[in-house]
């Protein structure tokens, strides 16, 4: 009798592991973020960014959740555990709170459907508790700042950083990139150029793309 | 001037112990330490300049928001107060902040200074005292006003609501020679117009013989008694933080300029941090708030200075207004919505201006304590609710402003009130709601008071020479010394100050 309890437990035990933690697609394989991580990036981004919105990438198309990988991934230690932390926390939030009734039943934030995962995020979004708009923010920023790292996003705006070629001053004789010998540095006295001479770099009412 | 006639050191080139032997060694490469050394180095003393980040080149710059945040500044950016939560940023770089602020110079009013002055017992640093150095580094950096041709219609429509309003503005005086309108200055200036620290006083006091380190982390300010001998730290690798080498700098002089939340912290570890107890205590900040407009028509947001116009009107209100741009990532971070709401507002950027106001809540204080091993501390401050309707109109004002240089509305990033506001009678309730701390979303990038001077001893940790009360040969020359929040940018400030500071030790 004991035995069969503890075969239903252990199954019990296991199916509640895979309900939270299971089923995820592999991570690409230079990650700093685990596959569940990245599935729980994907689900938000296309949250927050859907596809067939009014601009023509969604938030997976864009990703955000490779940008987010690599922006922790050159984080300090603590900010790394923080972000990691953030991603836990609201990925299971809804296991202890479903929300609004389009959920389906207690399951972690990117099993759900995507309407009812947008209704979650509105909710911390426009919660009365400032910790929880916090917390969304925080999220929401990271998958922000990744898809305004997708060069069609950014193009589609306007918004693409100018091309700029940069004087060569007297700084640029000293130090090296960063990371390089000083022993790197190729540049002479002979390669200096003009500072810049204060010529705008767009026309006024040339267009932001112009 | 060519490469190998100067004594920098960057983290490849390191190849065991460092020791050195100075006059003075200036922790931190920022405005107030690069300033410092320069000036000492001018006056024939033996400096050796330490800078625990790197120095970056135009092709080490990023342009992308998050990734320029994470090379550039401490904690990756993410960095924020506890108690009223805030975020706050340090950079770690050759040049300091100087490397992605946007350059502002303003000096101090006079009224405040005179508020300093008899507060704290600082008799000689009236305005008039500190015109003079302000001077010096004004003809050095060339700071001068925002021209026309580089301000960009975000920067010239502040200027146009301002007017119809009867609201005093002006051209934002900044140490720029060339700017061609990037708007890149929290990234970096690939123009090179922007002259930030590490391509000005660092190298010039690099040509007058200063050994600069960069990479190279203090983290114990060495004493004999009352007497400061020197520093000790590691080399650390950058962007990591790994730790390397050791180095060791004996000088009879130690200026720490390494920004008023890490000054302190070494302070703290070194256990110089004094009888007072005023040490990290009385931490201000300018609490920013921003508010966006949309136009009827192009605004073209990427072109023009960061930030070229600015509002001294309310001053004496406890807010300045300025404008101000960033990478479009790190404003749409405050942009209202999700989903298919958040996309069309996005296609709003095009459209767009960021005005902000910065505030002196003289009521809301802090403290900096050291944290884990490093320069990072624990930051506790608290928007004190009595400074509550500082905040309240200078959102107002940026409103006002909007709808008179004709905005068709306005996201004020309130929460309780509407995303969106599309007239000034909708703005009002910016006034009259009853704000608490955690509605708004509050920005922090100018912090003071940490080692504030002061003329009693008991009350402040140095002397209005930035000279430490408890210690024989120890300075501060950032912007801990000040006793106040100065109302206006600090940049210059904390410059004027330093180059005093220098004048002080030289005699």
């Amino acid at each position: 009798m004991s035995g069969a309890i503890g075969v239903v437990a252990a199954l019990l035990v296991g199916w509640i592991a895979w309900r939270i933690w299971g089923g995820h697609p592999p991570a690409p394989w230079d990650a700093a973020l685990s596959r569940r991580e990245h599935a729980f990036l994907a689900a938000v981004a296309e949250a927050v960014f859907p596809p067939g919105g009014p601009l023509p990438r969604s938030g997976v198309e864009a990703g955000v959740p490779g940008y987010v990988d690599r922006l922790v991934a050159v984080s300090p230690p603590r900010q790394r555990r923080l972000m990691r932390l953030l991603f836990f926390a609201i990925e299971h939030s809804t296991l202890l709170f479903p929300g609004p009734g389009v959920l389906r039943g207690r399951r972690r934030l990117s099993a759900q459907p995507l309407a009812a995962r947008i209704a979650v995020l509105e909710g911390w979004r426009t919660s009365g508790l400032f910790a929880r708009r916090l917390v969304f923010a925080s999220l929401r920023a990271l998958v922000t700042l990744g898809y305004f790292g997708d060069g069609p996003v950014q193009r589609r705006l306007g918004l693409e950083p100018f091309a700029i070629d940069s004087p060569v001053c007297e700084a640029d004789l000293i130090y090296p990139r960063v990371g390089a010998s000083r022993g790197d540095i190729a540049l002479g006295l002979g390669d200096l150029t003009p500072p810049s001479d204060g010529t705008p770099l767009c026309a006024p009412g040339a267009g932001a793309a112009g | 001037m060519s490469a190998p006639d100067v004594d920098l050191r960057v983290f490849a080139d390191y190849d065991g112990d460092v020791r050195e032997e100075a006059d003075a060694v200036v922790v931190g490469s920022g405005p107030g330490g690069a300033v410092a050394a320069r000036e000492l180095a001018a006056k024939g003393l033996r400096v050796v300049l330490v800078e625990e980040g790197p120095p970056f080149t135009p092709a080490d710059y990023v342009q992308d928001g998050g990734f320029a945040m994470a090379r550039t500044l401490r904690e990756a950016g993410l960095r924020a107060t506890r108690g009223t939560v805030m975020p706050t940023m340090q950079a770690i770089a050759l040049g300091g902040g100087s490397l992605v602020n946007s350059a502002i110079c303003n000096r101090a009013p006079a009224f405040v200074l005179d508020d300093w002055s008899e507060r704290y017992q600082l008799a000689h640093t009236t305005r008039a005292d500190l015109d003079p150095h302000y001077d010096a580094v004004g003809a050095y950096l060339g700071i001068a006003p925002t021209p026309d041709a580089v301000q960009g219609r975000r920067n010239l429509l502040f200027r146009d609501g301002c007017e119809k309003l009867g609201i005093s503005s002006e051209s934002i005086p900044r140490n720029v020679r060339g700017c061609r309108g990037s708007g890149e200055c929290f990234t970096g200036c690939r123009t090179r117009a922007k002259q930030s620290m590490d391509i000005t006083y660092v190298p010039d006091a690099l040509r007058l013989g200063a050994t600069v380190l960069t990479s190279a982390r203090v983290e114990r300010v060495l004493a004999d008694g009352r007497r400061v001998v020197g520093v000790r730290g590691r080399v650390v690798a950058p962007f990591t933080g790994r730790p390397g080498h050791a180095f060791e700098v004996r000088a009879r002089c130690v200026v720490l300029a390494a920004g008023c939340m890490a000054t302190p912290v070494l302070l703290e570890r070194s256990g110089l941090a004094g009888p007072s107890g005023q040490s990290g205590r009385n931490l201000q900040f300018h609490p920013g708030v921003a508010v966006m407009g949309i136009f009827p028509e192009a605004v073209d947001p990427r072109f023009g200075a960061t930030q070229g116009y600015q509002s001294h009107h309310f001053l004496a209100e406890g807010f300045k207004l300025e404008t101000l741009w960033a990478p479009p990532a790190v404003l749409s971070v405050r942009m209202p919505g999700s989903g298919v709401e958040l996309q069309r507002r996005l296609l709003d950027l095009p459209r767009l201006a960021v005005w902000d106001a910065i505030t002196s809540c003289h009521r809301s204080l802090g403290e900096v304590v050291a944290r884990g091993r490093g320069l990072d501390p624990v930051l506790r401050w608290k928007l004190d609710p009595l400074d509550l309707p500082i905040l309240k109109e200078a959102l107002f004002r940026l409103a006002e402003i909007f709808f008179a240089a004709g905005a068709d509305s306005i996201l004020p990033g309130v929460h309780g009130l509407p995303d969106e506001m599309t007239s000034l009678d909708q703005a009002r309730v910016l006034r009259s709601h009853a704000l608490r701390p955690g509605d708004l979303v509050l920005g922090g990038n100018h912090a003071f008071c940490t080692t504030r001077m002061h003329g009693d001893p008991a009350r402040g940790v140095v002397d209005e020479w930035g000279r430490c009360h408890h210690l024989d040969g120890l300075y501060v020359a950032d912007s801990g010394v000040f006793p106040r929040c100065p109302s206006v940018n600090p940049m210059w400030t904390v410059m004027a100050l330093a180059h005093r500071t220098a004048q002080a030790i030289a005699g």
